[in-house]
């Protein structure tokens, strides 16, 4: 097994992914561009999960990720269309100028 | 003998190569294509019409709400894929699950064709 | 490979679930095939289908404490009685959005059937004892809640609220789910039961990973909760959504939320130090108390107000949640502090029934309330101001008491209720709360925590005072009126009273031995 990827460097890719999405979702100010990353955190929660279930050689992470992708379709397709009603009642999908309701 | 990125030696010749072709094809399609420009062919192709309007136009939304049952009906056949691979051992009790599976995205494609969301018309 | 063998005691637990989701099925189907103008019967269906779960639900909670499918969910009373509640709520829901959404003309099967999808995936949270089917059956709740948040389509409002909703939602989400996978690393299994048994080890062995995925599962929590620091959507969304939505969230989603957060951390726990949770938990209180009842001190828009209200009663919440993690401190420590636990009278055998009968019953109690409390300012709403700022204004109230004495009243009874003066339901819960609280020997938060509410009782009276002592505008609109409204507010309003006066074999069912599996 001298020729496979050791566990960590997945490991370290997906916590890579993960902050980069969190910094995302906390910093970018299109709505497009927070979706995306909170889609690129919730691949690096399935990396996480797969690169442990190769590690342990068993199905339980496998079959996590299959329930996660399924999850996150139903969350992009909810999620874009809640973006495009947004867009189309504004005009814009500028964070910073979604902000109607006073604090 | 064998430093940590042994490992990504493949995945680094993958990357050059398709860097390279990437690089490489453009320059050599313009260094042995013969050209000879006109008007007509310069125009932009849209199908053999005369193009129309911008290219950057709006969509109409049903474009989007295909789109989206695409997604989500297309994903769930992920969950297809290690029933029909284990399909000997799960026996009835996966082909029970699956039935339940499937009715129910069969009701929600009724629902979505009856409410008229996969008509490109109208 | 072995197949599960599936009995009918593994599908009890999810019945009820089940019920909601054939109702939510049947609603959709009605709303493509039958094409009626008047669409009332979608939401007496939406109401009895809640109801039948709910008596479903019932029927399991007198079920003995056991696991169920393989360990993925549990059958406790713990749960089950959290399903009657959400499906009590769900059910008030349903007929408070008939008037509203007839009033403004979008009465559609696709709303009620949202509702009990997402009552169904309420319910399966609070029984989930495995992360995945925890994750789906979050975001079977939040989906569907979402797509309720911009459901109506006037003004930018809901659509903003909405994507708020979503993007936090969805980031909270994620957040447990790479908590979730850092636990299954450490310890190879994600079903709560195995996760308890390995982490003692795999803490020993890597305290950082556990760490870790302890406190992302725990900021997921918050967020879902509105605990403050987590609570930046709340206001907004709560704001933007369609009241009956709102009215739901604050209830059902928080309730389910607590539920799975105690379940999930009954097992976490394990192999930590104790005080890391009791602590964590402490803070969250704490700052959720006093938080939530500061913030909303200045509101002068009642739904606002509510919201940040909601905040607060998360604050209550999550204080009985510390007294389930209260240490069991040694006898001599006699400092009390804010963060420590005093035992009063040496150590209390049955602090756990009295902090779950005190949950139990304060979410009782809220859920009535709350939905009381929004169904009112859902029937003072006017379509024609949707747009503005003013639609929620504490003005609308004034003079209500010579117009409409009857829903005065009944908002007079929710306004005291939220503030815990007796005798509403809303007294009551608190009474059990902070007394277990203090059976945990929790003093210092306890005190804070009535001293929070002190506040609170202000801004609930503010209400009150409008509705008696200031005299209606001449432009005063008038409620609108629907019997389905009506059923609801006097539904709500009689329980609010009942329940804080005689709370009946309530206070028995909720204080039953072997209330939460594997406690």
């Amino acid at each position: 097994m001298s020729h496979t990827v050791p566990t960590a460097n997945y490991l370290i890719l997906a916590a890579v992914l993960f902050c980069m999405g969190m910094l995302g979702v906390l910093l970018r100010r299109n709505a497009l561009v927070v979706f995306m990353c909170i889609e690129l955190m919730l691949n690096a929660a399935n990396l996480t999960f797969l690169a442990f279930a190769r590690e342990r050689g068993d199905s339980i992470g496998h079959l996590s990720a299959f329930f996660i992708i399924a999850v996150a379709a139903a969350e992009a397709a909810v999620g874009l269309a809640i973006v495009i009603a947004v867009f189309r009642s504004r005009g814009t999908v500028n964070i910073e100028e979604i902000q109607s309701m006073k604090h | 003998m064998e430093s940590p990125l042994t490992p990504y030696v493949p995945v680094a010749i993958v990357l050059f190569l398709a860097g390279a072709m990437a690089a490489a094809i453009p320059f050599i399609a313009g260094l042995l294509g013969p050209r000879s420009p006109s008007a007509v062919k310069s125009e932009i192709f849209e199908g053999g019409n005369p193009p129309i309007g911008s290219a950057r136009q709006r969509f109409a939304v049903k474009f989007y709400v295909v789109a989206l049952l695409f997604i989500v009906f297309d994903v769930e056949a992920v969950f297809l894929y290690p029933w029909a691979v284990n399909f000997q051992q799960l026996g009835w009790f996966g082909y029970a699950t699956m039935a339940v599976f499937a009715a129910t995205l069969v009701v929600a494609l009724v629902y979505v064709w009856k409410k008229g969301a996969l008509s490109w018309e109208s | 490979m072995n197949i599960p063998h599936l009995t009918f005691q593994d599908l009890l637990p999810v019945a009820p679930a089940g019920v909601l989701v054939v109702g939510a099925i049947v609603l959709l189907l009605s709303e493509v095939f039958l094409s009626t103008a008047q669409r009332t019967y979608q939401a007496v269906i939406g109401t009895l289908t809640a109801l039948l779960a709910g008596a479903v639900a019932m029927n399991n909670a007198f079920e003995p404490a056991r696991a169920a499918l393989q360990g993925y969910v549990v059958l406790d009373p713990f749960s089950q009685w959290m399903t009657v509640l959400v499906c009590l709520g769900t059910a008030l829901a349903s007929l408070l959005s008939a008037g509203f959404l007839n009033h403004r003309n979008a009465e559609r099967g696709e709303f009620y059937a949202l509702i009990l999808f997402s009552a169904a995936g309420m319910s399966l949270l609070a029984m989930s004892a495995e992360f995945i089917t925890l994750f789906i059956n979050l975001e079977v709740l939040s989906i569907s809640t979402y797509a309720l948040t911009a459901f109506l389509r006037r003004g930018p409002r809901p659509a903003e609220a909405g994507f708020k909703y979503f993007i936090l939602g969805a980031f909270s989400a994620s957040l447990l789910l790479y908590g979730a996978a850092l636990l299954y690393g450490a310890t190879g299994s994600t079903r709560f039961l195995d996760v308890g048994l390995a982490l003692p080890q795999a803490f020993a062995q890597q305290p950082g990973l556990v760490y870790a995925g302890f406190g992302l599962v725990l900021a997921g929590f918050a967020f879902k909760v509105a605990a403050v620091p987590f609570h930046m959507w709340t206001p907004d969304v709560y704001e933007g959504a369609p009241t009956p939505v709102t009215a739901l969230m604050s209830a059902g989603v928080k309730a389910a939320a607590v539920v799975a957060l105690v379940r999930t951390f009954l097992f976490l726990v394990k192999g930590l130090s104790p005080e890391v949770p009791f602590i964590a938990f402490s803070a969250l209180a704490l700052l959720s108390m006093v938080g939530g009842n500061l913030l909303a001190l200045p509101q002068r828009n009642v739904k606002r107000m509510l919201a940040y209200s909601s905040i607060a009663h998360a604050g209550y919440l999550l204080l009985g949640v510390a007294a389930l993690f209260a240490p069991a401190t040694a006898k001599g420590s006699d400092a009390v502090g804010l963060f420590t636990a005093t035992p009063l009278l040496g150590s209390m055998p049955n602090v756990a029934a009295s902090v779950y009968k005190g949950l139990l019953f304060y979410l009782l109690g809220y859920t009535v309330t709350a939905l009381g409390a929004f169904g009112t300012i859902a029937a003072l709403e006017r379509r024609e101001d949707e747009t503005r700022s003013n639609t929620w204004d504490l003005e609308r109230f004034a003079g209500l008491a010579q117009r409409k004495p009857g829903w005065a009243a009944a908002m007079a009874a929710f306004m005291l209720s939220l503030g815990g003066v007796p005798p509403t339901v809303g007294f009551l819960g608190k009474l059990y709360l902070f007394g277990a609280a203090v059976d945990a020997g929790l003093l210092g938060l306890a005190v804070a925590g009535v001293l929070a509410s002190v506040a609170g009782v202000y801004v609930y009276l503010r209400v009150v005072v409008y509705m008696y002592m200031r005299p209606a505008p001449a432009d005063a609109p008038a409620p609108f009126r629907h019997w389905t409204t009506e059923v609801a507010l006097i539904a709500s309003a009689v329980a609010v009273v009942a329940l804080g006066v005689l709370p009946g074999p309530v206070t028995e069912w909720f204080s039953r031995a072997g209330m939460v599996f594997g406690s």
